[in-house]
């Protein structure tokens, strides 16, 4: 069921029309950690925009997530530099030791790892994002003490 | 003009346009994907890429680059070639490769592409991605593997139909044709279907029916709304098997899908008698001979005026012509009338009274010899007109409105086309729209300002309108020549703008945003339709609309109008062939011994009056389904002797009948319409008839039998005659409307003051409206195997989730609906677009009947119950 309230109290801060959707859309997936369906379709109502273009726009971005995102989101970047410098065992390392696949969630639903395309600190490359946090040169050894400091 | 060269050929072309649009209309080939010509160019595909100098050195789309003076314009080379074929090999790297049984093969635009460009093989490779096919909605497939992510498909829903119903979901190579939820929910009009230009979305009912090449065409008339779509009839082995309509690719719902309605396995293929109380077949001869022997019996016992007729929207102006003039030369009365007489005839009545009667003068003589379908009049130079005719709007021009002002109307619902113009309107960045209607309908999202109003309450409402633009405006000056002015600005006295506007249920300053609004406006239009018109004071509201646009209309502005929407294909036709107890065709007035109207007609059997007809014959006209007050209707046409029905199905007034002549419907016959803006539409017969007859030949028979001399060979003879006695329609021909655009108008208006009150009596807590379904016209598309009944298969009481609760009712849970007059039992379902109080039933389907509960209007008050 639709918490009404809790939606509500995030629509009271806006004007309430269409331009309005990508800040909503980004309090919900803050707050609720996913956009749940029903909450869509009351967004949808309340900015008078059409349910399609709503799902058209959080689709889109990468952001937003359809379905149920873990407390921690790991982002790690596959730039060019993160690539030369050994990401995609980073990835690799990263899944493993997790036991889940790029897009998704641990069952505990404490991690959601994703790939991204630059996070801009090539100098620092390998990089991983845990949440807001960067962590620099990330080499496969460091990935469990990161790991540990949000378990 | 602009003179430039393509491959070495000089072309002359219009200012504006594109090199491909250049290109197509001098048969010069160019390849395209994203392009179509029903839609703003986007540039996505870039396969239309043309060499132009002079220009960048890159070369240039040809569906967005406009034509210049001295342009040089190259459309193939050897670079071009390369491009596109790499772009069309890009689009293939998934392509679902299910041509044999993709519907699309044998008309699909990337199979003939990538023939053209003879593409062989595809060197790329890529992720292969989980195509979501959606096999679940209604009469729609959509294949996202087969998708070329033109997004024609999403640009024709959302620019044109307005529904915005299917969207891209994520993007770049992920990017899928989706909708958010499943099953599809949208308007069903396919216009998606027909416009992709591969097999991504498959209409359902044509699914593995044919290939392309296989279907003989026909263009003829849609017959489901008076919008006069004209439309491709695409059949094979004496069956329709789709329809199209391959220039601006927009049916609507009913349009598309409603076709099957002429295989119906309930039409009536012979005639019937009633014997002892049922009906058995007869032939032709036989029924006939016993309908020339009753009425002859009726009429030597009770005179010529015993025989009443009531004219159908549904047949064409030829059957209906021929319909009156068997009436008045053959039976010699003027006892006939038709079913518009409760919605349109009053909306004429109005406009009739403000602007005057239609005529024509200075026309010459009529010419002896000219083609089928076409007026024997030329509009001559110093020809003048007036009247209605020349403040009806035509849905061509009313994209050049730059304010709207709907009363009344849900518009797509009513005319879907009427709802595609607005959409066209909107283009135009001055245009303003103003909605004003006692629930929330799809316009409102696309309005400056929405007016939500109480239930019956639009004459209070336009009294308001009236003193705001009053008082905003004091010393207003129509600019078509107006009298009564002053006498008209008195009946506003009574009440205050702020009374109005609570008596209304509207806010104050809203009436004064849309006095504003339509002061400011250079082309007005007004619109309104059926659902306002069919309460009892429908004729008051059309004139309250009438004195607007004569106080704010710039009839000489295109697009400046009265809009009045039909909700049958030839409801305006029967007025100007005049099926009409008081006109003639033309509208010409008949003074000595007008007939009955159908109120009158009816009042008469009721009260037992010396002048109450005995037998009735109807030419379609479901009476019993259609005029409020259902039990009323029974009762009375139980009371005749005699009636006859010709009609396609076995309706509840055909029921009632001794002798049912089965006709045939839009396909199988030829003939006219005249589409509610008077576009004459030319009906082509695709279809054999099957053991039916058209209406005029069973008319013309009939005739003959009672005396007449009828010898017509073919329709277009009898339209031949019909025309020279229409002056107002000089210069006519199909697709065209009247008065031609070349007569000089002398428009003249007469302010009619205007009841200002609600009529709606009673005490029950809720306002019930009979209104319409999107996917329905008339009862033609509630049978099977009509595509319509897989979105809606029947009328559902549509409420407020507030009202349901309060009621203790969930969506398709049964309530009895209760009024003065009768009860009905209805499923219901949810819909936050009425304002709590306020219910709507739509009264397409036999059941639930609406008008059980009517009295005399399309509004009523009732009681709900949980059952």
């Amino acid at each position: 069921m639709m918490d009404e309230a809790r939606l509500s109290a995030i629509l009271s801060r806006y004007d309430g029309e269409p331009y309005d959707l990508i800040p909503v859309l980004q309090d919900i997936q803050d707050q609720y950690n996913y956009l749940p369906k029903d909450e869509l379709h009351e967004v949808a109502v309340r900015l008078k925009v059409p349910l399609t273009q709503v799902y058209s726009v959080a689709t889109f971005y990468k952001m937003f997530s359809l379905i149920p995102k873990g407390k921690h989101q790991l982002k790690i970047c596959l730039g060019t530099t993160c690539h030369l410098k050994g990401g995609q065992r980073l990835v690799a390392s990263v899944c493993n030791r997790l036991g889940v696949e790029v897009g998704y969630t641990t069952k505990d639903r404490q991690f959601s790892v994703e790939t991204v395309g630059c996070l801009g600190t090539c100098a620092q490359a390998p990089v991983m994002m845990v949440d807001d946090k960067y962590y620099a040169r990330v080499t496969v050894d460091k990935v469990s003490k990161i790991l540990k400091l949000y378990a | 003009m602009v003179n430039l060269t393509i491959d070495g050929r000089a072309i002359q072309a219009k200012k504006g346009q594109t090199i491909l649009e250049v290109a197509r209309d001098n048969g010069i080939y160019i390849p395209y994907l994203c392009y179509h010509k029903a839609l703003k160019p986007i540039a996505s595909c870039r396969i239309c890429v043309v060499e132009v100098k002079p220009g960048p050195p890159r070369p240039q789309p040809a569906c967005s680059t406009y034509v210049t003076e001295g342009m040089e314009v190259v459309t193939t080379s050897e670079r071009l070639d390369v491009i596109r074929r790499e772009l069309v090999k890009l689009v293939l790297i998934n392509h679902a490769l299910d041509c044999p049984i993709c519907d699309k093969g044998g008309e699909c635009e990337l199979q003939n592409l990538t023939h053209a460009l003879g593409i062989d093989r595809v060197d790329y490779e890529a992720q292969v991605l989980t195509p979501h096919i959606d096999y679940e909605s209604s009469l729609i497939e959509r294949h996202p593997d087969r998708c070329v992510t033109c997004g024609r498909c999403i640009r024709i829903c959302r620019d044109r139909v307005g529904a915005m119903a299917i969207h891209f979901m994520n993007r770049g190579y992920y990017t899928e044709l989706g909708s958010g939820v499943l099953p599809l929910d949208c308007e069903f009009c396919g216009s998606c279907i027909e416009i992709c230009p591969v097999g991504a979305l498959i209409n359902k009912v044509f699914k593995y029916q044919a290939r392309a090449w296989e279907l003989e065409k026909t263009e003829t008339v849609c017959p489901f709304c008076g919008g006069g779509c004209t439309y491709q009839v695409q059949t094979r082995d004496g069956r329709i098997l789709r329809v199209a309509n391959q220039d601006s690719i927009l049916l609507c719902g009913r349009g598309r899908f409603g076709f099957p309605v002429v295989h119906s396995e309930d039409r009536l293929t012979t005639p019937l008698i009633k014997e002892n109380g049922s009906f058995r077949p007869a032939s032709w001869g036989e029924a006939l001979d016993l309908v020339a022997q009753r009425f002859q019996e009726i009429m030597a016992e009770a005179g010529p005026g015993a025989i009443y007729g009531v004219g159908s929207p549904r047949a064409t102006n030829e059957s209906n012509y021929l319909f009156q003039k068997f009436f008045r030369e053959v039976l010699k009365t003027n006892n006939l009338d038709n079913p518009g007489r409760y919605h349109f005839v009053r909306g004429m009545a109005g406009l009739m009274a403000v602007f005057g009667v239609s005529q024509v003068d200075g026309l010459a003589a009529p010419a002896a010899r000219v083609p089928a379908y076409h007026s024997p009049y030329e509009v001559t130079e110093g020809a003048t007109g007036s009247g209605l005719m020349f403040v009806l709007g035509k849905l061509a021009d009313l994209p050049q409105a730059d304010v709207a002002l709907v009363v009344g109307a849900d518009v797509t619902t009513e005319l879907p086309p009427l709802g595609w113009a607005l959409m066209k309107a909107r283009e135009n960045e001055n245009f303003q729209l103003i909605v004003a209607n006692p629930r929330a309908t799809k316009f409102d999202r696309y309005a400056a300002l929405s007016l939500q109003y109480k239930p019956g309450a639009e004459r209070l409402l336009m009294g308001g309108l009236f003193k705001a633009i009053f008082a905003a405006q004091p010393d207003i000056a129509p600019v078509i020549n107006a009298a009564g002015l002053e006498e008209f600005k008195e009946s506003f006295k009574k009440f205050s703008l702020k009374e109005y506007a609570t008596k209304a249920g509207v806010d104050e300053g809203q009436l004064k945003t849309a006095a504003e609004l339509l002061l400011k406006a250079q082309a007005p239009a007004i619109i309104f339709g059926t659902e306002l018109l069919g309460q009892d004071k429908g004729q008051e509201n059309a004139t309250a609309l009438a004195d607007l646009f004569l106080l704010v209309g710039k009839p000489g502005n295109p697009g400046s109008g009265v809009y009045m929407a039909a909700e049958k294909a030839n409801t305006l036709g029967l007025l100007v062939v005049g099926v009409l107890p008081d006109r003639l065709p033309g509208f010409i007035p008949i003074d000595k011994d007008p007939g009955l109207n159908l109120e009158q007609m009816l009042e008469a059997l009721e009260t037992g009056h010396d002048n109450a007809p005995q037998a009735l014959y109807a030419l379609g006209g479901d009476l019993v389904r259609w005029l409020p007050n259902r039990s009323r209707t029974e009762k009375l046409l139980k009371k005749l002797k005699f009636i006859v029905v010709q009609d396609a199905f076995l309706t509840d007034t055909a029921k009632l009948a001794d002798v049912i002549l089965p006709v045939a419907i839009h396909v199988e016959q030829e003939g006219t319409f005249f589409s509610s803006d008077s576009k004459l539409g030319l009906l082509r017969k695709a279809l054999p008839e099957n053991g039916v007859r058209p209406d005029w030949q069973i008319i013309m028979e009939l005739a003959n039998r009672l005396g007449g001399a009828f010898k017509y060979v073919k329709p277009a003879q009898i339209f031949q005659e019909l025309a020279a006695q229409l002056p107002v329609c000089a210069g006519l021909a199909p697709g065209h409307c009247f008065p031609a655009p070349g007569l000089t108008a002398k428009l003249s208006g007469q302010f009619v003051p205007f009841e200002q009150d609600i009529s709606l009596p009673g005490r029950r807590p809720y306002t019930l409206i009979v209104g319409k379904s999107l996917q329905h016209s008339g009862s033609y598309t509630t049978h099977q195997p009509c595509g319509t009944l897989m979105v809606t298969p029947g009328a559902r009481l549509k409420m407020n989730p507030e009202d349901a609760v309060a009621l203790n009712l969930g969506a398709g849970e049964t309530a009895k609906i209760i009024s003065s007059h009768g009860e009905i039992t209805a499923s219901v379902s949810l819909d936050a677009d009425l304002p709590p109080g306020v219910v709507l039933l739509p009264d397409h389907f036999g059941e639930p009947a609406a008008n059980r509960l009517t009295l005399n209007s399309n509004l009523v008050r009732v009681t709900i119950q949980k059952m």
